[in-house]
C-alpha cells in the first residue's frame, strides 16, 4: 500500500496468484502471477489473441476463474460479486446503455444501489465536471461524438469510486488524433485520483505513454513484468524486445567468439555476455543504436533501400550482408539514395544477445 | 507552410444536379410486382368491401344500392357488439398469456448449447401446423367421451364423473385460449428472442458491474430496448386474436349458447350463412377501423420517448 497525495488515502493493491482460465478444453491463461501496487498504472500489452482481456474480465469478475486466487485490496474476491470487487470497468465498445441520457448512464449504479437522489446528483455533476460533460448530461449516447462516449464510459466508472479502474482497449474506437488527446486525459485522471487501474491495449505506444508498470502477455503467458526502462533496455527475450518499441528492434544472426560477433563474415566487437563465450546468436540492435562506422572502425555493410524522412528523424530501410532486414533511425544529415552501401556499427553496450529458444542471454 | 487557400467564399454559383429521369423510371420497375401484389391482394378488395357496404347485396339476384343504411343497422345490431365484447375479452387473455409465456420461453432458450436448441425447435414447432388442424386436434383432446382431458380428470380422481369441459363457458373459453398459446407461443418467442439477442452482452456486464440485480438488469435495460419487437409481437397478437374465428368454430362451433362467437364468425355467419354480403362487408369495414385504431395507439403508448428530443 503507498500513500497518494497530501490527503494520504490509502489505495487498493492487486494481487493475482497462480490465475488460469480454460474455455473448455482451450487453455487460455497459464499460471498468472501479478502483483501490483495501490495506485499504480499497470498496462497488460500483447498482440490480439493473447488473453488480456480474458485477464482484465477474470479480474472485474466477469469470467470466472479456472484456478488461482484473485486478491484486491487485501481482500480474496476470487468468488466475489462484480459489483462488490471494488472495480469499475470501461469498456472497448463504451457500453453505455442507448436509452438513458448521459446523467442517468452516469449514475445508474447509484441508482441501483437506492442512494439518495442529491447525492447521485451532486457525484454525477462531479464527475460530469472533471471531464468536462457538464453541457451533455441530458444527451442520449447516440447524439455524442467518439471522444465524448468514451468520457460518459469513464465518467460512469469515477461515479462508483472504485479502488481499481479496468480499461479494456478503451481508446481503440477513436481516431488518431482523438486517441493521443484522450491518452493525456486517462494519465491526468490517474494523476488527480491516484486509484489503481488496470490498461489493456495491443498498443506498446500506449503501454509505453501511460504505464508505471508494463505486463507483456503473448499466447497466455506473461513474458516479462517491467517499467517501460526496464523492458526497453533490458528485454529478457527475443519476443519483448521485438514487441516494445517503435521501429522495431533489428535482429541478425551471428556467432559469438570471445568477445567479438561475426555478421556475415564481418567481425566487431560483441556484448558483454558472461554466460556463453561462443556459438551461434540472434543479436538485437534497436534503430537508433545503430550509426555510420568512422573510418577505420570495424563495420558491417548496410544496403540501403529506401529512406523515410520524418523532420526529426530519418529511417533508413534496407538490409545487411546476410540479407536480414534492417531500419536505422539517423538524423536528417544522412542523405541515402536507394542502392546506396553504408558502413555501419553499434556500440556493444547496445547489444543484446538471444539463445536459439529467444531468450536472452546476459 | 501556407495553408491551402478556401475557395469557398469566392464561389458564385453551383451548377444544378443533372437530372437523372430514366433512373426514376427503373426504380418503379423494381417495385412494381411488389405494389401489384398489394393492389391485387389487398387495395382492390379493401374497395370492393367498401364498395359493397353500401349495398343490399344478396348472393343471387340484383345488389341494391342503400347508402349507409347497412352502418345504420349495425349501431343497433346488439350480436354485432356483444361478439365484439367477447372478441375484445379473448383477445386481451390471448395477448396476455402469449406475450407472457413466450417471453419466458425466450428468456428460457436464449443461451447455446444442444439441448437448448432442441427446446427451441420443440417451442416452435407447433407454429407450423394450421389453426384448423390444432383445433381439430383439441377439439378431440377436449372430447367429454373419446378425448383425453375428462376421462384423464376422472381417472385422476379431480372430478367426480365425466365433466364436459366444452359445455360450460368458462372451462371451454380457456381451453381453446390455452390450445392458441399453446400453437402460437412459438411465434412470438421467436420475435422476442431475436429481440433479446439483439441487445450486445456488453450491457449486461455493464449493469452488472454497476451491481444491479437480475431484476433490475430485466427491469431497466432488457426490457426498455426489446420495445421495438415487442411492440410488433404487441401488434400481431392483438391483430390474430381480434382476427379469431378458426378455433371457435371447429372446437366450440359458437357455444355453448352462442357465447362464443367472435365478430370474424360472425361476419362469416351474415356473409356465408345468411347470405348478406353487404351487411357482412359493413362488419368487415368496421372491424378494420378498429384494428386501425388499436394498432396506431399501441405504437403510440411504445414509442421511444427519448426520440424526439
Ligand atoms: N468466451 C470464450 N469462449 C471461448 N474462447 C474464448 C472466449 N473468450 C475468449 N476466448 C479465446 O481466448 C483467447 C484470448 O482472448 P482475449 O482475451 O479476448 O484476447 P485479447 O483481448 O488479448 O485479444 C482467444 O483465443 C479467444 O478466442
Ligand atoms: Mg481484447
Amino acid at each position: 500500500m503507498n500513500r497518494i497525495g497530501d490527503n494520504a488515502t490509502v489505495t487498493a493493491g492487486l494481487s493475482l496468484k497462480r490465475v488460469h482460465k480454460s474455455f473448455g478444453s482451450i487453455e487460455v491463461l497459464k499460471d498468472i502471477n501479478l502483483n501490483i501496487k495501490g495506485g499504480e498504472f499497470v498496462v497488460f500489452v500483447g498482440p490480439s489473441g493473447c488473453g488480456k482481456s480474458t485477464l482484465l474480465r477474470l479480474i472485474a469478475g466477469l469470467e470466472e476463474v479456472t484456478a488461482g486466487e484473485i486478491i484486491i485490496s487485501g481482500r480474496d474476491v476470487t468468488d466475489t460479486d462484480p459489483s462488490r470487487r471494488g472495480i469499475a470497468m470501461v469498456f472497448q465498445s463504451y457500453a453505455l446503455y442507448p436509452h438513458m441520457s448521459v446523467a442517468e448512464n452516469m449514475g445508474f449504479s447509484l441508482k441501483v444501489a437506492r442512494r439518495p437522489k442529491d447525492e447521485l446528483r451532486r457525484k454525477v455533476e462531479k464527475a460530469a465536471g472533471t471531464l468536462r460533460l457538464t453541457d451533455y448530461l441530458d444527451r442520449r449516447p447516440g447524439q455524442l461524438s467518439g471522444g465524448q462516449r468514451q468520457r460518459v464510459a469513464i465518467g460512469r466508472a469515477i461515479v462508483r469510486d472504485p479502488d481499481v479502474f479496468l480499461f479494456d482497449e478503451p481508446l481503440s474506437n477513436l481516431d488518431a488524433e482523438l486517441r493521443v488527446e484522450m491518452r493525456i486525459e486517462i494519465a491526468r485522471l490517474h494523476r488527480e485520483l491516484g486509484n489503481t487501474m488496470v490498461y489493456v491495449t495491443h498498443d506498446q505506444t500506449e503501454a509505453m505513454t501511460l504505464a508505471d508498470k508494463i505486463v507483456v502477455l503473448r499466447a497466455g503467458r506473461i513474458e516479462q513484468v517491467g517499467t517501460r526502462e526496464e523492458l526497453y533496455d533490458d528485454p529478457d527475450n527475443i519476443f519483448v524486445a521485438g514487441f516494445i518499441g517503435s521501429p522495431k528492434m533489428n535482429f541478425f544472426s551471428a556467432r559469438l567468439d570471445g568477445g567479438e560477433i561475426e555478421i556475415g563474415g564481418h567481425r566487431l566487437p560483441g556484448p558483454a555476455v558472461k554466460t556463453l563465450s561462443k556459438g551461434e546468436i540472434t543479436l538485437g540492435v534497436r534503430p537508433e543504436h545503430l550509426r555510420l562506422a568512422e573510418k577505420g572502425e570495424p563495420f558491417f555493410p548496410f544496403r540501403v533501400k529506401f529512406a523515410e524522412f520524418l523532420g526529426g528523424a530519418t529511417y533508413l530501410y534496407g538490409d545487411v550482408g546476410d540479407g536480414a532486414l534492417c531500419t536505422i533511425a539517423s538524423d536528417r544529415k544522412t542523405q541515402a539514395k536507394a542502392g546506396t552501401e553504408l558502413r555501419v556499427m553499434a556500440d556493444p553496450k547496445f547489444m543484446t544477445a538471444f539463445d536459439d529458444k529467444g531468450v536472452r542471454v546476459r | 507552410m501556407p495553408a491551402q487557400t478556401d475557395i469557398s467564399d469566392s464561389i458564385l454559383e453551383v451548377p444544378p444536379p443533372r437530372r437523372r429521369r430514366r433512373r426514376d423510371w427503373t426504380g418503379l420497375l423494381y417495385v412494381a410486382p411488389a405494389l401489384v401484389l398489394v393492389a391485387v391482394f389487398f387495395l382492390i378488395p379493401l374497395g370492393m368491401s367498401i364498395w359493397m357496404s353500401f349495398h343490399a347485396w344478396p348472393l343471387i339476384g340484383v345488389p341494391r344500392w342503400i347508402g349507409l343504411d347497412n352502418y345504420a343497422r349495425l349501431w343497433g345490431d346488439t350480436s354485432f357488439w356483444s361478439a365484439l365484447v367477447f372478441t375484445i375479452q379473448y383477445t386481451i387473455a390471448a395477448t396476455v398469456g402469449l406475450l407472457g409465456v413466450a417471453f419466458v420461453l425466450a428468456l428460457m432458450v436464449q443461451g447455446e448449447g444442444r439441448a437448448i436448441a432442441f427446446y427451441r425447435t420443440a417451442y416452435f414447432l407447433p407454429v407450423v401446423t394450421g389453426f384448423a388442424s390444432a383445433s381439430l386436434l383439441w377439439a378431440w383432446l377436449s372430447n367429454v367421451d373419446a378425448g383425453l382431458f375428462s376421462p384423464l380428470a376422472q381417472d385422476l380422481g379431480m372430478t367426480d364423473g365425466r365433466v364436459n369441459i366444452l359445455a360450460t363457458f368458462t372451462p371451454a373459453f380457456w381451453s381453446v385460449t390455452i390450445m392458441v398459446i399453446w400453437k402460437m407461443a412459438g411465434f412470438y418467442m421467436v420475435i422476442i428472442m431475436s429481440g433479446l439477442q439483439a441487445i450486445p452482452t456488453d450491457y449486461q456486464e455493464a449493469a452488472r458491474i454497476d451491481g444491479a440485480s437480475w431484476g433490475q438488469r430485466f427491469r431497466w435495460i432488457t426490457l426498455p430496448l426489446i420495445r421495438r419487437p415487442f411492440a410488433l409481437a404487441l401488434i400481431l397478437a392483438v391483430a390474430g386474436s381480434m382476427l379469431a374465428f378458426d378455433q371457435f368454430y371447429i372446437i366450440l362451433n359458437g357455444g355453448p349458447q352462442n357465447q362464443t362467437v367472435t365478430v370474424v364468425y360472425r361476419i362469416f355467419n351474415e356473409s356465408f350463412v345468411s347470405f348478406r354480403l353487404g351487411y357482412g362487408a359493413a362488419l368487415s369495414v368496421v372491424l378494420l377501423v378498429i384494428l386501425l385504431v388499436l394498432s396506431v395507439v399501441q405504437l403510440w403508448l411504445l414509442r421511444d420517448k427519448g426520440d424526439q428530443s
